[in-house]
Parts: C-alpha cells; sequence; structure tokens
C-alpha cells in the first residue's frame, strides 16, 4: 500500500516541484529521504552478537542473543513461505551451554537452507552454532576459541556436578562432530590441549585453521556466504521439481 | 579493590531491579524492536531484532530513533 501511493504520488508530480521539495527537506531536516526497497526478501538474516544469554537474566548494558528472541524468529522462518534461505552471523564470545545447543539444534533441523558465517569471533559455545548450518563460512581474521565446558559459582555436590558438566561436554563434542568434518579425536586434542592459551587449556583456532581441521567448510566473507545461500535455494527448488516430476 | 573469587560478577553485585525493567521488547509496524522508555514517553530503538536485512535500512527503525508508545503492540 505505502509503496503505492509514493510511486503514484511520485508519477503525478511535476519534475521542478520534486527538486524543490527535495531542497527544502535537506534544508530543514538536513536529509533526504531514500528511496524505500521493497520488504519482501526470499533471504533473512540472523544475528548471534554478545553473549548468548541463559535462564539468567543478563544485566541490559551486556549485549546479548536472548533466546526466547531468536527461537521464535526461527519458527517463523520455517513457516513463512516467501523465505528460501537464512544467513546466519555470528561474532560471539560464547555464553550458556543449553541455549546455545538450543538455537544450534533448532538451525539444524531447519528444513530451508542455511548458511553461517563467523566474523570477528564465534567461540565456545558459538562453535556449535557456527556448525549447525548447511555451510560454513570464517572470514580470515575470525577466531573460534575452543575449551573445555565451565562453571562459575557455588558448587554443592562436587561428584555430581562433575559428572553433569562431563555429560554436557560430550553433548557439545558429538554436535559438533556430527555437524562438521573434524573428528572426535581433534576435536577434544584441541579443547584439552596446554600452551596455546596462557596458562589455559584450549585452543583459539583462526580462519584458515578452522578450515583446515574440518571444523568449517570455507574461508570467504558475505558475498561467498550469499552465493553459496543462493546455489544451495537453487539446488532445492530444483530437486523439488524433480520430485514433482 | 581486588576480588579473588570465584563467583560470578553478577552474584557478588547484582544490578538494580529497575535496569531491566527500562528495556523491554515491542512490536512496531510488525517488526520486533528492543526499546527504552524515554523522559519524553516515547520508545527509543535499543535493537533492531528482525531477521529480514531490508528493515534494517530504514532510517525510521535505526537504532536511537523514536516512535510514540502508543505505536508499540506487543
Amino acid at each position: 500500500m505505502e509503496t503505492e501511493r509514493y510511486i503514484q504520488q511520485e508519477a503525478d508530480e511535476k519534475p521542478e516541484t520534486k527538486t524543490e521539495q527535495a531542497a527544502e527537506a535537506i534544508q530543514q531536516l538536513g536529509q533526504t529521504n531514500i528511496p524505500q526497497m521493497t520488504p519482501d526478501t526470499n533471504i533473512h538474516c540472523l544475528t548471534i552478537v554478545g553473549q548468548i544469554e541463559g535462564h539468567i537474566q543478563l544485566p541490559p548494558q551486556n549485549k546479548a542473543t536472548k533466546y526466547e528472541h531468536v527461537i521464535p524468529q526461527i519458527v517463523a522462518i520455517e513457516q513463512n513461505q516467501n523465505i528460501e534461505g537464512l544467513l546466519v552471523i555470528l561474532n560471539t564470545v560464547g555464553g550458556d551451554v543449553e541455549a546455545g545447543l538450543a538455537i544450534a539444534e533448532m538451525l539444524a533441523s531447519l528444513s530451508k537452507p542455511t548458511v553461517s558465517i563467523v566474523l570477528g569471533g564465534g567461540h565456545s559455545i558459538g562453535v556449535p552454532i557456527a556448525v549447525s548450518c548447511d555451510y560454513s563460512f570464517i572470514t580470515e581474521t575470525a577466531t573460534m576459541t575452543i575449551h573445555p565446558v565451565r562453571l562459575t559459582g557455588l558448587v554443592i555436590g562436587v561428584p555430581q556436578t562433575f559428572e553433569y558438566l562431563d555429560k554436557m561436554q560430550e553433548r557439545v563434542v558429538r554436535f559438533v562432530t556430527k555437524h562438521s568434518n573434524i573428528s572426535e579425536e581433534k576435536f577434544k586434542e584441541l579443547m584439552f590441549s596446554k600452551g596455546n592459551l596462557t596458562r589455559d587449556i584450549g585452543t583459539n583456532v583462526v580462519g584458515p585453521d578452522a578450515v583446515k581441521y574440518g571444523l568449517i567448510d570455507e574461508v570467504g566473507g558475505v558475498s561467498q556466504a550469499m552465493n553459496k545461500l543462493r546455489e544451495l535455494i537453487e539446488m532445492k527448488k530444483s530437486g523439488e521439481r524433480k520430485m514433482i516430476q | 579493590m581486588i576480588l579473588y573469587t570465584i563467583m560470578p560478577e553478577h552474584l557478588i553485585f547484582p544490578t538494580d531491579t529497575a535496569a531491566y525493567e527500562k528495556q523491554k521488547m515491542v512490536y512496531y509496524d510488525g517488526i520486533p524492536f528492543l526499546v527504552q522508555k524515554t523522559d519524553t514517553d516515547e520508545y527509543e530503538i535499543v535493537q533492531n531484532l528482525s531477521t529480514n536485512p531490508f528493515h534494517f535500512l530504514d532510517p525510521k527503525y535505526a537504532p536511537g530513533s523514536r516512535f510514540p508508545m502508543s505505536a508499540a503492540t506487543s
């Protein structure tokens, strides 16, 4: 409706009045209106930024990805027929294991083609989210820190908690090895290696290394990711056409 | 002051509950936004939560823009 009216108005106006109006807009507001883009797009983009918030709400000064925002969005993307593909952009420091795995499982079970791209950092629980997509990219400068699952705070019942944490870590390892080309052996080696992070256990994997280990599919930026996504959409469409025939 | 503890910072210094109430998620023109109330009883956009990349091109939906509270739907 809006755009239709806009086009109609524009057609009715004489060229002089249009330039006059534009000049007025610049004088009064210091800005001009940019032409509206079409609101329909077949590719949607989900950004996973800051910390991945778990069951405890983080104070508002934190940049956080909240699962109560992300999960309904993924459901909406699955349901909307106009959306054909999803680009997942990651720049996260990690966060809650269960919330991260929930997002990763949602993305992995999405019926539409998905491509992820790691920019800056995709650390800790960002790793399963990055590998959950059909195809994954990492920029040359981006890094991913792989380290054991940790807990801060008071612990009551140490042996039980240890076992629980061990199982939680096993879930992460299993998910990553299932959805990427890295072997369990290699992933655990990176996770428990010493000397890479000063006085800490784990490895900071930089872009090309992540590809070398088979964790991520390819080094690339936004154009490569979009091209891959379009290719996957085309592949899915032609596959569907064949099914009908 | 130097703290030597395994307790996370948010447990030692809990945030004032009023800080949480300042921000909320509302829908405006059908697009989800994280907003905070201004002194003029308007909503100021903190974060655009849409997955549609075209919603980020309109300056009206950019962080810092304001819209009347009556325009928000939840």
